[in-house]
């Protein structure tokens, strides 16, 4: 890049993959002077998103989720705890990111990304904020017992827009999520209830029969990237990686703001272009609301 | 929310854990037993390929049987660590790892040692190390979700994996696994027969040349048990072979 003329005295003989990979910055701002992304977008769309529920048959909620070709997949495992002495009528939830070194040259086996804890932590603050779940739901015996639901999160392919696609594929978790019918034994150990227990009638149930948690005020998020006066939602590795600064937006499914990262980058975001993000955010999340929906849906039929 | 380290409360799964009070899978001089999953004994899953999972890979594939789901995906050839010594060949690095939610009780998700080792021992002998010399190719895989018969089905979908990412190889390598339970081989376990199972035997070969790159036994076996074995274990390969073949061509297909 010694010489800032050489790109445009080239490109014009260059092949075009050659000149992707050359020259990045000015390929893509070559596309943004068009109005067009490389990958055929405008600049507000996002990528197609799918949601299918129940890939994991031995967890007790799970989703798999792509964002164009990023793909993660998130499932539940409910186990019981003695819950803390300050809130002994309620429940906890971990959650927990991971990026496997399958999903991307960047990771090695034994070098763990360095975005994974920061999604992580991402993901926690936003599901605790948000009061999407009642903690107390998740309680089981006041005081004795009280469920302990282990969210893992698996990147399975990382283009983009890492946050968004884990926060889809743990909400869609979460509103898979059954909670076990389960009683106490003798040794008051909460145990599962099985169909076919004779001895059920000496056993105490504690929680009787398979239910879904219920989910208030969902929390959806889109994540933009700004160059210049551009502004690009849902941006893929590529582009995240020639032109850095994120802006994250995530409100809830009434419009309320949740929270907002701007983890640095070199352009400072206006007011302005804070207000473009939050716009193209309430459209992405009737969007992301009405897919979630019907894939909700699709379950039930099923 | 999420617990911190220290002060996370010790959990544990409802799930019964007295596995081993269980009702053995069938009586001892009962040769008419089902298998749980209603196969015949000398048959194997349903399997299921996809190449090109993971696109920010060289080469990647997905494969399924029963629940047994596993991604691998392969990079390179890159550069190798900068300790490693000059080699006028190339290197293999292999990787096997589990997700937390892969067994029936929840996993630290940590790597698989034995598997990890057992991977690379299965696919060097069929890999064309010295057409990248000075560079590494890795294999890392992801068990998704363990259904028993977990290291052939990591193994197959690994070289076909290779394959996609154009790497050079004498043939693909398939892997079965059979499972002796009292008097009865079955062919592909599942997790349930892995876990009563009396002995087992896992042979990785590349069919079309008819060798074999390994090759493990455990536990009782007789020689003609033996034999009777490692003769179920070839057809399916070359059976299964044949599947990861037309996988790959479907994918060559569609691209065109």
């Amino acid at each position: 890049m010694g010489f800032p003329n050489a790109s445009g005295d080239l490109s014009s003989e260059m092949e075009v993959d050659a000149f992707r990979r050359l020259f990045p910055l000015q390929f893509h701002e070559r596309h943004l002077a068009e109005s067009i992304r490389p990958d055929g977008r405008p600049f507000g769309r996002a990528r197609d998103t799918s949601i299918a529920l129940g890939a994991v048959a031995s967890a007790n909620g799970s989703a798999l989720v792509k964002i164009g070709s990023t793909t993660m997949l998130a499932a539940i495992k409910m186990e019981v705890m003695t819950p803390l002495l300050e809130s002994p009528d309620e429940g906890c939830i971990a959650i927990d990111f991971h990026m496997p070194p399958i999903c991307s040259p960047i990771v090695r086996p034994g070098r763990p990304a360095e975005a994974a804890p920061v999604v992580s932590k991402q993901l926690s603050d936003t599901i605790a904020s948000s009061g999407m779940i009642d903690l107390k739901e998740l309680s089981l015996v006041s005081g004795k017992a009280a469920w302990m639901a282990y969210l893992d999160i698996y990147c399975l392919n990382a283009d983009g827009a890492l946050f968004d696609t884990a926060l889809l594929s743990a909400v869609a978790a979460l509103s898979h999520l059954q909670i076990p019918a389960v009683s106490l034994n003798d040794d008051g150990k909460v145990v599962l209830m099985s169909e076919e227990d004779g001895e059920m009638v000496a056993k105490e149930p504690v929680n009787k029969e398979k239910r879904k948690l219920t989910l208030k005020s969902i929390p959806f998020s889109l994540t933009c990237l700004l160059h210049k006066n551009y502004i690009l939602a849902d941006p893929t590795a590529e582009e995240e990686s020639v032109m850095e600064t994120l802006v994250t937006i995530v409100l809830d499914s009434s419009s309320q703001l949740i929270s907002l990262y701007k983890p640095g980058g070199s352009v400072l975001a206006y007011t302005s272009a804070i207000q473009d993000c939050v716009a193209l955010t309430r459209q992405r999340v009737k969007e992301l609301q009405s897919v979630l929906d019907e894939a909700n849906s699709a379950m039930e039929v099923e | 929310m999420a617990g911190k380290a220290g002060t996370t409360p010790t959990t544990y799964s409802p799930s019964p854990t007295t596995k081993k009070t269980k009702a053995p899978l069938f009586k001892d001089d009962d040769v008419d037993w089902v298998r749980p999953d209603g196969r015949g004994f000398p048959q194997c899953r349903p399997a299921f390929f996809r190449s090109g999972a993971v696109n920010a890979a060289s080469g990647s594939a997905y494969a399924e049987f029963g629940n047994t789901k596993v991604i691998v995906s392969v990079f390179g050839p890159r550069e190798s660590k900068k300790a490693m010594m000059y080699s006028d060949v190339g290197r293999l690095n292999c990787n096997v790892s589990y997700t937390t939610f892969a067994t029936p009780t929840r996993g630290q998700g940590s790597d698989h040692k034995e598997f990890t080792a057992m991977l690379h021992k299965a696919l060097e002998g069929a890999i064309m190390m010295e057409t990248f010399p000075k560079t590494t190719v890795d294999v890392f895989a992801l068990v998704l979700e363990s259904g028993g018969s977990d290291l052939p089905v990591v193994i197959s979908c690994a070289s076909l994996a290779l394959a996609d990412a154009g790497i050079m190889m004498y043939d693909l390598v398939a892997a079965v696994s059979v499972s002796c339970l009292g008097k009865n081989l079955v062919i592909d376990p599942i997790l349930e027969e892995e876990n009563c199972q009396d002995g087992s035997l896992m042979i990785t070969c590349m069919p079309s040349r008819y060798e074999i790159t390994q090759l493990t036994v455990t536990g009782d076996w007789s020689t003609p048990k033996i034999n009777e074995g490692m003769q179920l274990c070839l057809d399916a390969c070359a059976k299964l072979a044949k599947i990861m073949r037309s996988c790959l061509k479907a994918a060559t297909d569609s691209q065109e």
